[in-house]
């Protein structure tokens, strides 16, 4: 009873850092869907400056380890402007994000069909119309099975601020873990709690997914 | 015949990188005509439907739209699209939009038409192709004849001085061509000018007021159906034409 007790115990402290989790892994992923957008179309619609921009752009970042990536936002450009870890670090983990997240909507947008795009030409639309409401529409619900997945890692990955001091969940649970010198306590109750999370980020998605699904 | 050409071309080539596709094509088209391109496949009708439109570009030759010479540097392509309207073999019509929003948002979108105003406007176009009780259908729900009406109607929507059609019913099941040949006669019927690649010969004889046959890139001969059909300049012409003709005609009995 007392081990049930404790646990719970455990789960009501982590659960205060439940929102900055959140908070960085929906910034992240916002920040990640803006830039892996716009580097997806400069793949496909670029001119070829632009294109070998947002390729260099996936690979390096990819290459990278995220928490490097951390270290070099939060050591670096944050001593040159202000920026909180919470920041820094949020913004690091979307600037990874994006270069993942462009390689998704850039095979989504390669699978659009050609014509699509001729047909909305041939009604007059620019190009960037054409991008905007025929393209991109479609390509998103295209990329949403993919992008879900990257969701759950993004919110995985958000541990990973947890190296510059954010108190997001695990950052709670070393602490209680060196409070209490419990740490299968500790850690057990973040794994249930990122397992429940992720379970229902997918759940949602999944809601999205069906409900935005092209009529086939 | 006293009008100006709507569409004029002149001497228009075009290649794909070795391929001469088109080598020089002149053709004049006239307001309310209905001209249909004939000829073996691979002989670039499509290729100059295309160039109509400015979908592709001419290597050499001019090609003027209502007195402008849209072939000229700095034109606005997408203005002279909204005028030409294009129907395609493949339908392509926008996946994820329904009957009614594959034609009102061409007009919101491009035209900046108000919602309601386009909603009323596409209705009117899908009637007009008979399908107003398809409106909430998604293309994946259409059959093909039903597709190519709804991308007639999106075509029309945008209020075309020009409509090119390319093999509009070569994708379809045979049954299913008749829906759409009837929506073009139709079409035609109202004076809409019309330029249309197609191997059906019947819609041709019925509709078609100058039949233009293209071989290898070249114009070989044009006239009215009666005379293409019947007493032909060329051997060529009257060897595809009776070719097309007889097993087209016993299909469609």
């Amino acid at each position: 009873m007392q081990l049930l007790q404790d646990f719970v115990t455990t789960l009501q402290f982590l659960i205060q850092g439940l929102g900055v989790t959140i908070s960085v892994t929906v910034i992240a992923l916002a920040v990640g869907f803006v830039l892996g957008i716009l580097m997806a179309i400069l793949r496909v619609y670029g001119n070829r400056p632009l294109k070998a921009l947002a390729a260099a752009y996936s690979v390096i970042v990819r290459a990278v380890p995220v928490v490097v990536t951390i270290f070099l936002l939060y050591f670096v450009i944050a001593s040159i402007v202000d920026l909180s870890a919470f920041w820094a670090g949020s913004l690091a983990l979307g600037f990874a994000s994006g270069a993942y997240q462009s390689e998704i909507f850039r095979g989504a947008i390669q699978s659009v069909a050609p014509g699509q795009m001729t047909a909305a030409r041939a009604i007059g639309m620019s190009r960037i119309k054409a991008i905007q409401y025929i393209i991109l529409p479609q390509a998103i619900r295209l990329a949403l099975p993919g992008w879900r997945n990257e969701a759950t890692l993004v919110l995985k990955d958000s541990t990973l601020v947890f190296a510059v001091g954010v108190p997001e969940m695990l950052r709670r649970a070393q602490y209680v873990s060196s409070r209490t010198l419990e740490p299968f306590l500790a850690f057990g109750a973040a794994a249930v709690l990122y397992l429940a999370l992720t379970l229902l980020t997918n759940y949602v998605l999944g809601r999205a997914e069906d409900r935005y699904r092209m009529v086939t | 015949m006293a009008d100006q050409p709507i569409v004029r071309i002149e001497n228009v080539r075009k290649a794909f990188g070795p391929t001469q596709v088109l080598k020089g094509i002149s053709l004049s088209v006239y307001p309310r005509q209905v001209v249909v391109l004939v000829g073996p496949s691979g002989t670039g009708k499509s290729t100059l439907l295309r160039c109509i439109n400015l979908l592709g570009r001419p290597d050499s030759g001019s090609i003027w739209l209502e007195g402008l010479e849209i072939t000229a540097p700095k034109v606005n392509e997408d203005k002279v699209r909204q005028r030409v309207g294009m129907v395609f073999q493949e339908f392509n019509l926008f996946a994820h939009l329904n009957a009614l929003q594959n034609v009102t948002i061409g007009m919101t979108k491009v035209l900046g038409m108000h919602k309601q105003a386009a909603h009323a406007e596409g209705m009117r176009e899908l009637e007009r192709v008979g399908l107003a009780d398809r409106a909430s259908f998604y293309p994946a729900q259409l059959s093909g004849g039903q597709k190519q009406r709804v991308a007639i109607a999106r075509a029309l929507g945008m209020d075309p001085h020009v409509m090119l059609f390319d093999e509009p019913t070569s994708a379809l099941d045979p049954e299913l061509t008749g829906e759409v040949l009837e929506v073009m006669q139709q079409l035609a019927k109202e004076g809409m000018t019309m330029i249309v690649v197609s191997h059906e010969m019947s819609f041709a004889r019925e509709v078609a007021d100058r039949i233009v046959f293209m071989e290898g890139g070249h114009v070989v001969e044009e006239g009215s159906p009666e005379q293409m059909f019947t007493n032909p300049v060329s051997d060529r012409t009257r060897e595809f034409l009776s070719r097309i003709t007889d097993p087209g005609q016993d299909e469609h009995k």
